[in-house]
């Protein structure tokens, strides 16, 4: 993966897979300090999982035997000098406010830091995919912001338009894309 | 051409793995999300890089054996995984360039037999 986006696409479908209903997506930048935030209320892991995580031949699928999701963005993050953390909240132990949150730590002047590439792809990917699930999108760089709550959305066409319909979800581009070019002016 | 034919006409040091293990091609790269979808099944991959993930990308693809090259150092724990997954790892003190360029010879060698 040579774009960190295709890493963020990679991480937030664990927090898919582990049943999440709000999912937030964060990056924030000041200056060569880029810091990503992945946030979810899924079913969480319990603290011996959490410590595995780092491991390559620790994964929860069944399919293969090896699980390279953490251990590729560590290893992305670790390259620049900084670094993944994540706590979890399983939810046998916190049944009320179980879920978990990952936060990755670049710097972005590092010759090795991996350009984030076209992150647009990604939460359209991301939406169209699983288009039950509430995603926030939050990007926010030396004073631009962008934002995408498909809560928002969601509110605005009703229930009975899914949020993976195409023309909904090219509307979604077109909106995050203009966002980003306000950045440029 | 086995590990066991490679490991004395490149140098290398064997530190795990099988070394009758049959070897089709060559593969060179450091990124490892990459090579993880490009390297073949039985080939020889090259690289820099020593980390845990090497043993889990080398497994995954089922490469006939890693070597690292340029001097770089898996710590114990790499090279105790790789024995446990049965991966086969070689060091060495060459450059990635002259060990592909040498095992390009070799296999060049092997197909006029």
């Amino acid at each position: 993966m040579k774009e960190l986006s295709l890493y963020i696409l990679d991480i937030t479908e664990n927090s898919v897979r582990a049943g999440a209903k709000n999912i937030t997506v964060s990056i924030e930048e000041k200056g060569s300090e880029f810091r990503l935030t992945v946030i979810d209320d899924g079913c969480g892991m319990k603290q011996e999982i959490v410590d595995r995580l780092s491991d390559p031949f620790y994964t929860t699928r069944t399919t293969r035997k090896v699980g390279l999701g953490v251990p590729f963005l560590t290893l992305a993050a670790e390259q620049t000098g900084g670094g993944v953390s994540i706590t979890s909240k399983h939810i046998d132990e916190h049944p009320d406010d179980h879920g978990t949150v990952l936060e990755a730590t670049f710097d972005s002047s590092h010759i090795d830091f991996i350009p984030l590439g076209d992150i647009v792809s990604t939460f359209v990917t991301l939406i169209q995919g699983s288009p039950d699930i509430d995603f926030l999108f939050r990007h926010i760089k030396d004073g631009s912001a962008m934002e995408l709550d498909t809560k928002q959305i969601r509110e605005v066409l009703g229930e009975d338009v899914p949020l993976s319909n195409a023309e909904v979800l090219g509307w979604i581009r077109g909106f995050v894309n203009e966002q980003y070019d306000e950045w440029d002016k | 051409m086995k590990v066991k034919d490679i490991v004395p006409r490149l140098g290398l040091d064997m530190l795990s793995g099988d070394a009758d293990r049959e070897i089709s091609g060559c593969y060179v790269g450091d990124l490892l999300s990459w090579v993880m979808s490009h390297a073949q099944f039985d080939e020889c991959w090259i690289t820099i890089m020593s980390n845990i993930n090497v043993v889990a990308v080398a497994s995954l693809t089922d490469v006939a054996c890693v070597i690292i090259a340029e001097g770089a150092r898996p710590e114990e724990n790499v090279i105790e995984a790789a024995k446990a997954k049965g991966v086969c790892l070689l060091l060495s003190e060459e450059t990635v360039f002259s060990l592909a360029a040498e095992m390009a010879g070799l296999l060049k060698e092997k197909q006029a037999e």
